[in-house]
Parts: structure tokens; sequence; C-alpha cells
């Protein structure tokens, strides 16, 4: 890190004050890493006036109540904290002349693109030429799975009782029940583990973790924390606060099994369910659909981010980030609005793919994936009706993990001859471990 | 003396209060609407359902044509949608004749809708529905604003809220009530009205033997998404095969979008539980499901149970007490309690004039709309209130655009929202899609600051519900 | 040392189970996979991160790291001793504000900046609106 303490971070964009009002070339809503990539991508290539607007009052979205290590070895080449990252790359936005808004929430938006803004100094309605729409994901509930039972006090999501530990130093229980092994869910683990709150045990319905290996061992391995695959919290108890759950082990298609059902005595549950992207903003507008540019199908909106797809690291979404704010400066320049000329989709042994489309203007592209394969070998089609235009080969892949493929300029030629076109997994060699996960 | 905040004895407060007279409500509860009210869906029936002649009936009819009014002068959100009680099955097509028969005994304006003009009236509707009985008068309202709105007039008119006290006996003597007393002391009483809900029958059998008793009939209710299936109406089932005891609930949108399905009906022995269980969630959306197809797609966010006060003759009991001169029992108030409350208070006041109230009326009575909400506001209001006020610029929950504004005018109210769940119920941070995920903590720490509390002091929904442990440092 | 230990592998998806023996190790399928077994099996070693309570600022707490990894078992030894510090804003990211702790060798550093005075938490606003 080096250097001056503090770095070029919060002086600068404490600094970056400026009018709520005028001509606005970029404007990226949420400054997330996702918004601050995008920002500061898009005066690099050369926009005029970027400004991020956020609710927070200090950027970084998330990232500040992520305190553990292991964020931007990618694009850093070092393991930073999320408080650190956040600063790194709030900086680095400011020193090329981001402007931030920060307190702000954008309350709609319409096409033209146009803004209703809350915050600063009112409620405005902004016309940026291009709007960047970087607000993140939320997480699912157990309002969402209809989990059964009461609804005492004392039942967070994982990033909600992360922020209370981290960011506002509040212990939210003193003995925890953790539904789910998302990575936030073992990150909040160990969090209440070290903080003194016992965590009585993780609970995944599924037979493998949902999170990386890595948080599985340091997280909860190194912490004695025991993790029960295969079951899952069947039903809340107790009236004011938590007394309890009732656990049960779970058979494929998430049936309880006959006579497991135990009741567990606790005064908190973290449930870790999954991340949804927050696509509020465009609700009755446009779908989550991206080009191979973060294009969404309405004119000079780009999404991009875990808004876009969910990602596994801060890495990837700084790196989607950039895209959408590059062609956001080109198109606050005055590049015409792309038709789509083909649309991509998840076939056999994907659950997931951006972009879904790609643009008339597509050179190369990069697709995440979400698999339902994992083993090593796997080999990764993106095939038209009748035949593949492309193929990629993977080392070792898992349900779990994201897989990015990028596709330069002659497989992406190959690829456009289809309007149409669908990404398929084949599982590796059995004896590697290779095999189809069903939903 | 009034006891239990629920919408019945909000309104029945809210009647009072136009009379110079010293007027109290106890409370149980942290808030206001914590049983019945705080669990409805916000239907105001039109009056198909009660069995003609009965009070039910009477009043629910009476009730459900004092809404529009009411609601525009308590300034709560309230919109004549229409109900299409609808039948699946060709074999039970003669219910709609004989439910318009009842509809119109009843004196509602019903007609049978079948074809091409029911699927007019409510697109969303699935193939399987076959005809249905349509009633224009079925409306839909906010159960919280209403029963805030009516507390918060009655309490500027001198009404007086006692929350978390719960009545524990009745100080009788000489064929009269004389007092209450509570887990905060004795209060006397000149009247007393027993508007406890669930519990109406326990408190009656404080001041004698017993005279009705109380039979919790669960229902949960599934809330989805904004977004969902566009159901226009409020729709319900007509079958044969329907439980007798209720109207067996349906599918509604709710005045801010939701949409909400349920409830379904069973019997319970606990009167305090409220757990939702996995196979009431089941029925209530299997039933439903079939009548909007659509639902199988939309996003739940919450499901909750709730009492209803059922009495063995399920008609609502407003009468005095049998062993006590000056006992009113308001009781047996379930569906369609919320659509009848403006009619049953009415009739309460009837009664408690017929047993020897008087009092002159109040010529300074105001009316007390709770304060609009930044979300309620259009445009131009919303750009005049934050340009007056900062905490209008604040938004603290994103789902449902409730600003720290929103959220103080509630924690300052003349009864005042103390926890988390008595915002929620006020201005809906927490309501929304990410159930308070993200609101949660703010709002608790508004609650801290406007209160003077540490934050681990903050409640969920009163005593016992903690909703932090404490500092992670000292 | 036992025979061998047991090191599920963080490195990939593929999640190896290495057994790590005096001499070599079995079941990596890379290079980097057998370092990092045998580095967990005889020297496991984690950055700590946690939080200190901070005066004089808009939070409670500001995020802190050690700046290097400590060894593995004495992660919740480290937790509980950096939680007796006290700090005072302004603090800055990378203010080393405890050195060489536990005598292990490495300090404790700040991860987040924090200025002074509760302004943080409010809207960095636009002068127009001041």
């Amino acid at each position: 890190m080096g250097g001056h303490p503090g770095g070029p971070g919060i002086v600068a964009v404490r600094g970056a004050h400026a009018t709520m009002s005028g001509e606005v070339d970029v404007c990226v809503v949420g400054s997330g890493p996702a918004g601050l990539a995008a920002a500061a991508a898009a005066r690099r290539a050369g926009a005029g006036r970027v400004v991020v607007v956020d609710r927070e009052t200090s950027p970084g979205g998330i990232l500040p109540q992520c305190i553990h290590d292991g964020f931007g070895l990618e694009e850093f080449g070092e393991a930073f904290t999320g408080p650190e990252y956040a600063e790194r790359a709030a900086g680095d936005a400011a020193c090329v002349g981001v402007e931030f808004w920060q307190g702000t929430t954008a309350l709609a938006l319409g096409p033209g693109p146009e803004l209703v803004l809350v915050g600063g100094s009112g409620r405005q309605v902004l016309r940026p030429r291009t709007v960047v729409v970087a607000t993140g994901c939320r997480e699912r509930t157990r309002g969402n799975i209809l989990l059964p039972g009461t609804r005492p006090a004392g039942v967070f999501t994982a990033g909600t009782a992360q922020r209370l530990i981290n960011v506002m130093g509040v212990l939210p229980g003193r003995r925890a029940v953790v539904m789910g092994s998302g990575d936030v869910g073992l990150i909040v683990a160990r969090r209440l583990h070290l903080e003194g709150c016992e965590v009585e045990g993780v609970y995944e319905i599924l037979t493998r973790p949902g999170g990386l290996v890595r948080n599985v061992v340091q997280c909860l391995h190194d912490h004695g924390i025991p993790l029960h695959l295969g079951h899952t919290v069947v039903e809340v108890h107790g009236d004011r606060r938590l007394e309890g759950v009732t656990v049960a082990a779970v058979d494929a298609d998430g049936r309880v099994r006959q006579g497991t059902r135990r009741r567990v005595p606790c005064d908190t549950l973290i449930t870790s369910l999954g991340l949804i992207p927050e696509l509020e903003i465009l609700r009755g507008l446009t779908d989550g659909t991206v080009d191979e540019s973060m294009r969404t199908g309405l004119e000079r909106v780009f999404l991009c981010g875990n808004a876009a797809f969910v990602h596994d690291t801060v890495d990837c979404v700084t790196a989607c980030g950039r895209l959408a704010g590059r062609a956001a400066a080109r198109h606050a320049a005055g590049l015409r609005w792309p038709r789509r000329v083909a649309r991509v989709e998840a076939g056999e042994g994907v659950r997931q793919v951006v972009p879904g489309a790609l643009s008339e203007l597509a050179e190369a592209a990069r697709f995440h994936l979400r698999l339902d394969v994992e083993g090593f070998d796997v080999e990764v089609q993106a095939r038209a009706r009748d035949r593949p235009l492309a193929r990629w080969r993977l080392r070792a892949v898992s349900p779990t993990q994201a897989v990015a493929l990028t596709a330069g300029p002659a497989r992406l030629e190959r690829l456009r001859q289809d309007r149409t076109l669908a990404f398929v997994a084949r599982p590796g060699k059995e004896e590697a471990g290779g095999r189809i996960h069903r939903r | 003396m009034i006891i239990g905040a629920g919408v019945v004895g909000c309104a029945i407060a809210r009647e009072l209060s136009r009379y110079q007279a010293k007027v109290c409500v106890l409370e149980r509860e942290s808030d206001l609407g914590c049983g019945q009210t705080g669990a409805n869906n916000g239907v105001v029936h039109p009056g198909i359902d009660p069995p003609p002649g009965t009070l039910k009936a009477r009043l629910n009819v009476a009730g459900n044509a004092a809404f529009p009014r009411l609601c525009r002068e308590l300034g709560v959100p309230f919109r004549r949608t229409g109900l299409l009680a609808v039948v699946t099955d060709p074999e039970e097509a003669m219910l709609l004749p004989l439910s318009k028969l009842r509809a119109e005994a009843n004196g509602v304006k019903a007609e049978v809708v079948e074809g091409e003009d029911l699927r007019r009236l409510e697109p969303a509707l699935g193939p399987g529905a076959y005809g249905a009985l349509w009633a224009p008068d079925a409306g839909i309202t906010c159960p919280f604003r209403l029963t805030q709105a009516l507390a918060r007039t009655a309490a500027r008119n001198g009404v007086v809220f006692e929350l978390e006290t719960e009545v524990a006996g009745m100080l009788v003597g000489r064929g009269r009530v004389r007092g209450v007393r509570t887990t905060r002391g004795d209060y006397l009483a000149r009247w007393v009205v027993n508007c406890a809900g669930v519990d109406a029958d326990l408190v009656a059998g404080m001041a004698g033997p017993p005279e009705f008793t109380i039979h919790p009939r669960k229902g949960e209710i599934v809330v989805f998404d904004r977004g969902g299936p566009a159901v226009g109406r409020v729709l319900g089932v007509l079958s044969l095969k329907g439980d007798p005891h209720s109207k067996g609930g349906g599918i509604n949108p709710a005045v801010d979008g939701n949409l909400l399905v349920g409830p379904g009906a069973r019997e319970v022995a606990d009167r305090r539980d409220t757990a939702v269980s996995a196979d009431g969630i089941r029925k209530v959306l299997d039933k439903f499901t079939r009548l909007v197809p659509a639902l199988a797609r939309a996003t739940p966010i919450a499901a909750f149970a709730g009492l209803r006060a059922a009495t063995y003759r399920e008609d609502f009991i407003v009468r005095p007490s049998a062993h006590m001169d000056n006992l009113l029992h308001v009781a047996g108030i379930q569906s369609p309690g919320l659509a009848a409350s403006p009619a049953i208070a009415a009739m309460a006041l009837g009664q408690l004039a017929d047993m020897g109230f008087s009092a002159p009326s109040r010529p300074d009575a105001v009316v007390a709309p709770p304060p609009r909400l930044f979300r309620e506001l259009d445009p131009a209001e919303q750009t005049q209130a934050a340009a007056a006020d900062p905490g209008h610029r604040r938004v603290v929950c994103r789902c449902e655009t409730v600003t720290e504004s929103d959220v103080v005018a509630a924690l300052r109210d003349p009864v005042p929202a103390t926890t988390l769940e008595a915002v929620k119920r006020r201005t809906r941070a927490g309501m929304g899609r990410c159930q308070g995920a993200f609101c949660g903590p703010r709002v608790a720490t508004l609650i801290a600051r406007e209160r003077g509390i540490p934050l681990w002091e903050v409640t969920r929904a009163g005593p016992g519900s903690w909703l932090y442990a404490g500092p992670t440092r000292r | 040392m036992a025979e061998s230990i047991a090191v599920e592998c963080v490195l990939c998806p593929g999640g190896c189970r290495v057994r790590v023996l005096a001499d070599r190790t079995e079941g990596a399928r890379c290079r980097r996979g057998e370092a990092h077994a045998r580095q967990e099996a005889t020297d496991p070693r984690r950055t700590v991160t946690t939080t200190v309570a901070v005066e004089g600022s808009a939070l409670p707490v500001v995020p802190v790291r050690t700046s290097a990894p400590v060894p593995r078992d004495l992660q919740a030894a480290c937790v509980r001793e950096i939680s007796r510090l006290r700090l005072r804003a302004p603090l800055y990211r990378g203010q080393v504000v405890l050195v060489d702790l536990l005598g292990l060798g490495v300090d404790v550093v700040v991860t987040r900046s924090l200025p002074a005075g509760r302004e943080t938490l409010l809207p960095m606003s636009n002068p127009a609106s001041r």
C-alpha cells in the first residue's frame, strides 16, 4: 500500500463537490466497485462530466462492511480488505475527476434517459447523456422462501449481520444458527464466533457447500464450526425474541427426512440464501438482459456489476463496471445506439449466461456463466441450433464458481453466424469427478 | 375505558372523542393494531357473505358505505376495486344465483358475470374461472393507516392511549365495573368497552360468569412483491367444498401495490399461536394459484398468520354485559370486521347511550390525519418537501421509499411508534422486498436517537423482543 | 509430526484433497496446490481482520487487519488482544495502531480512513445545498 497513509482516497472524494445539476455525460447509479470502476473508466475514455450517485454517505457500496481480506488479487495484485479496496477504487475515480453525489438516492429511471434523484439539495430530475446502473444485489430473505414459524426478533440476513458487527459495532445475538452456506454466511459465521457469539452450526440444504472451499476451510474448519450438509432449517420458534429453530435432514428434492427433526436452541438465525440482482430501478422499462458492452434494452442505459450478474469476486465486478463505463463514454460522445443481432441463452448444463445478447457493434465479448456441472476438464460450447460455433476447455469447474470465457474477434465472428446461440456444458470424465447437478 | 387498540377499539375511541368525556384506551402490545387488525388483508368487504338478518350483515353493509368518506376525512388510502367471488367448477354454478339472492337480501349490489364479461373485469383470471358474482362495492384500504389515523384523531381530541398495559382483572361491585386492574396499576372507569379481540371472552370472564367464548381461527397470508400478476379486483372463491366457517380468503391487491393471497382458516387452541405453518401456506397457495395461474411465477416476500376471533354463533356481539350494567362487549369481530368497523363504532356509541353514557359534544374536535408519507406525494410536492426538509432527502427504506422524516414523524406521533414493527406498520419501512434487511438497522438507529436510548435497547415489538445483544466493543 | 496430514486445497474450484507426508504430497493436481498444502500442513497462517473501538467519529468501530498473516491457531487470541485497543479519530488507512502484536512480529493496521467528527454520516452533498 506504501506511500502516504490514507492514499488518495477519502480526501479527494470529499473535495469533489459540485452542483447537482447541469449537463452530465455519464451518471452512474451506485458507488460500489462496479459503479466506481465504470465512472473512472468513463472519464479515462474521454467522458466529460461523470457523476456517481449513491445513497450512502461514503462510497464503496457493500465493501466497507466486508472487512475480511482477499479482495483485489487480480486488480491490484495484493489481498485487500473490503474497506481498503473501496478507498482505493474511490480514490482512483476521484483522481480522474469523477464527481461524487453521496447521500443521494435514485428514485426512478425513465427513458431519455432521465433520473429522479433525491438528496443533496433536494429532489430533482437529471437528464444525463447516459446512465450506468450499478445497484449491486440484495439478499434472498426468509420471506422469499416462505420459511415457516413465528416472526420474532433475531432473524437476520448474513449481510445485515455483517453490517451490524463490522460497521455499527453491534452484536446481533449470543447463540446463532446459520442457514445456508453462501460465502457471506460463512464469513459472518466466523465474525460471530470471533466476537463471542456461539455459532451452533451452518446448515446447507444441498449436499455441497454454497461458498468457496477457501471459506469453508478458513471460516468454519479453522474455528471448529460444524457444517451440516443436506440439512436445513424448517421452522422458526419464539414469540418475541428467537428461542430456537427446528433443523432437519432433507433428501435431494428438499423434502424433510422422517425422524430427523431436531430443535436447536438459539437466539439468532442468520440466513445466507443467495443473492438477487437489484434491478428495481429498471422495473417496467426493460429486463436485466445486457449485450457484450453491458447495454440494456433501454437506450443509453447500461447495467453492470452484480446487478447484471452475481460475480464471485470484486475483481470481476470491477472489470464488468469498466466495460460499461468505457461504452457509456463512447455513447455519451455520440456513438449511435446499436441493434441487437443475436440472443445468447443458457442450454444444457448451464444455469446462466451473461451477456444475454450481442449487438451489431460486438467485436469481442467476455461471457460469464454459472454451470450445473462440476469436475475437471469440462468442455463448454456455444451452439447454433444444430452445430457448435465455438468451444472452450476448462480445467476445473464447480457450480459454486462462475466461469468467464473470452471470445476474441475470430471466435465472435463465428458466434454471430446465428441469431440465437446457446451455451452448453458437458461434465468432464467421471474418474476426474465430473458430474452434472440437477436442480 | 376501552380495552384493546385494534381498529374497532380505535374507531370507538375516535367516536367518543367527539364528546367531552375522559377516554382511555388500554392496549397490551406496544403498538396499535397488533392483533387481528395487523394480520388483515385490507379488504373492505361488500357484504355478500354474511347470512341475511345477522348483525354482521347489517354492520358490514353500513360500514362499507361509510368507508369512502371516512378514509377521505382521515387521509387513509381507499380504493373501490370491486370483488369477484369466483366459481371454478361448472357443477357449482348454481351457487352464483344463490349468492346473488343473499347479496340482494343484504342490500348489496351484485350481479353474475361469466365468459368475456368476467375476463374483462379481471384479465388475470385463469382458464379455470367459470363464472363469478361481481360485487362492485368491495374495496381495499390499509388497516394500519386507518387504525393509526383513528387513534391519532382520538388522541388529538384528548383520548389517552396506554400501550404495553395488559388488563389483569376487573374491579367490580354492586353490578357495576368500578375499574380495571392492569399490569401497570388500576384504572377507575364509569363505562368499560371490551374490544379485546381474540381475548374478549377472557376479559368478559373477569367481570362475571362466561357470556360467550372465542375460538381462535388461524389463517396464513402470503405477500407477493410488486410487479407480479396484475390483479385489479378482490378475488374470492365460491365453493360448496370450502370451510363453512369462513369466506376462505382469496387474492387481493393491497393499496401499496403488493398482492396478498389468503388467508385459509383452521381452528387452533392457542390464542397466541401466530406461527406460519408450511401446510397452511401450501394450502392457500394451492387453492388460489388455480384462480390466477401467474401466481406460480410471482415472488413471495413474506408470510404471516393471524387469528380471527370467532364465536360459536359466528355473529358479531355488540351488547351490554349480562352481569354488569356499565360494561359493553364488542366481541366476535372477525371478518368482515374491518369493513364493519365504522358501523360497529356507531352502534357501540348508541349502546353506551342506552347504558346511560352522556356527555356534551366537543366543539373543538379536530380530525388529525397522519402526515402524508413522502411516497404518497406527487412529484411537485416531493420536490417541495425535499427542498424544505433535509430529512426528506434521506431515504431510509429504499424498497418502499420511506424517508428519515417519515420515520421521525411516526416516532413523534401523538400515539408514538416506539418499536421497529410500529414504525413498519406506520411507514411501511421494512415491508418491502428486502424485509428490512437494509432499513432495519437504520430505523433502529433513528428510534435510538429519538428516544435517547442505546441502539441495543431498541426492540422489534416491545419488551422481550430485543434486536441486538449489545455493542461489540465497550 | 503425524505420518500424514490431510489438507483440502482452496486455490481453485477443484478442491483437491491432498495428503501431506514428510517427504512428498499426494492428491494435488498442480504445483501450487502442493506448495499450498505443505504450507497448510506445516505452518498454516491467516491474516486476521477485526474492528477496534473508536471515539470522535461517526462510526463506533474502525476495521483493522494484521500487516502479515499470523499462525492459524492464534487468530482468536489476536482478535482478543486487538479488541482491547481504543482509538481516536481521525484515522487513516494504513496507519499502524499496534506494533508487534503478541510478539508475533506483525503490526495492526487501520483499513478504513475515518475523519474526526460526525460529518461523514451526513451526505457529502454539494455546496449549493449548504
